[in-house]
């Protein structure tokens, strides 16, 4: 009885340890693989920030978002074409100003930023009209297409806020939801540069800076042919 | 012996918990996702996911939120008519009624490429204030708060973080 006692108790002991071995085996491999994790996420992040740091060098007082951090996928592509009433109900297509270079600004009335990028570009369509510059401000704002009183009220915002700001350009109002072929644009001010053969040169998401938006402009006069 | 196993166990279980489980290390390593998802939804409800009311009689659901670091949301009553108010939008439920919502004041904000223009604003943490009576049970505040985000160089379309409040009235 006793030596039958002794070896279920040496059973019972085999089975503990291994159980135990088993459960140490288990936070060795998972120690082992959190580690491999690790390393690969940072490397990862290191690639990305040495991209980032190849792609976009910063201007001194460039915010960190007003870049070319990710380039646009419109890139060196025709602009989208589009037809849309500016604030005076008269139709406007990008198409009407071939052979001209065009920057086309999404902004909004709430976006303060652009607040900040219009009157820089009001300048710039003064200063560069004669070489062949077009503006084109496209309003993101929400509207409301079912509730005429109110989208009657929604365009006449619009174009108060255009006239507080002194816009000296077309302001389209987008209800055909123009954005979503330049990409779906999220944050405000959004600025495509296209230069005369309607291809996009350059694009900047967010506030860039005023020197940089200028430099933008010059390349779109410069590249294609003179019309 | 005993002890050791549970010990082991225990501290297995520890181990395995801390792991960077696969949905966890993938927004840990997709840094250019995260920022973006966090740009695009700049308010988050905190809590509570549940309280006890009295039933029948007036009671306030502190409604907690917070906006993301280096974000900004218009308060309730911004100082430009063009600026979008943030606001909860609630669904009227059978048995509950909302009363009036008080939001906190906005704190001055100002871009540093327009210091003169000063906004109201909410960052950070902040808590609404919500009015209900419920009768006797248990009942569902469902709600969103719509809010317009921006941060220094940008500003994003009007979004809404949804809220989800499980009320037990007594």
């Amino acid at each position: 009885m006793e030596a039958v006692k002794g070896r279920l108790q040496v059973k019972r002991n085999i089975l503990v340890i291994c159980m135990v071995a088993a459960a140490l085996g288990l936070m060795v491999w998972a120690g082992v693989t959190n580690y491999r994790q690790r390393r690969a996420a940072d490397a990862k992040l290191k690639q990305f920030q040495a991209m980032i740091a190849e792609s976009a060098p910063q201007a001194p007082g460039t915010g960190a978002d007003a870049t070319d951090i990710n380039e646009n996928p419109l890139q060196g592509k025709m602009a989208p074409a589009f037809t849309l009433k500016d604030t005076t109900g008269h139709k406007i297509s990008l198409s009407d100003f071939k052979g001209k270079a065009v920057v086309v600004d999404f902004w909004a009335t709430w976006c303060a930023p652009c607040k900040i990028e219009i009157p820089w570009l009001e300048q710039f369509h003064n200063q560069y009209a004669g070489q062949g510059l077009e503006i084109l401000g496209i309003s993101e704002d929400d509207l409301d297409p079912d509730d005429k009183a109110k989208l009657a009220e929604e365009k006449k915002d619009i174009a108060d806020k255009a006239a507080q700001l002194k816009i000296n350009y077309p302001v389209l109002i987008d209800d055909a939801d123009v954005s979503t072929p330049y990409g779906g644009v999220d944050g405000l001010p959004t600025t495509f540069f296209i230069n005369r053969d309607g291809k996009v040169v350059a694009s900047t998401v967010g506030l860039a800076p005023r020197d940089e938006i200028e430099a933008d402009i010059k390349k779109a006069l410069g590249s294609g042919g003179q019309s | 012996m005993r002890r050791l196993l549970c010990a082991a166990i225990v501290v297995a279980a520890g181990v395995a918990a801390a792991q960077n489980l696969p949905w966890k290390a993938n927004v840990a390593a997709s840094g250019v996702s995260s920022v973006e998802q966090s740009k695009a939804e700049a308010v988050h409800y905190l809590f509570p996911e549940q309280v006890s009311v009295a039933a029948g009689k007036d009671a306030v659901i502190d409604l907690h939120f917070k906006v993301n670091e280096g974000m900004h949301i218009n308060s309730h009553t911004p100082r430009d008519k063009y600026l979008i108010a943030t606001r909860l939008i609630v669904a009227e439920m059978p048995g509950m009624k909302i009363g009036p919502v008080e939001f906190p004041a906005g704190s001055e904000y100002a871009l540093a490429a327009m210091p003169s223009d000063k906004l109201s604003v909410y960052t950070g943490e902040f808590v609404v204030h919500a009015h209900i009576q419920a009768t006797a049970g248990q009942h569902m505040f469902e709600g969103a708060l719509r809010y317009q985000a921006c941060d220094t160089n940008s500003c994003y379309p009007p979004r809404e973080a949804p809220i989800a409040v499980d009320v037990i009235a007594k």
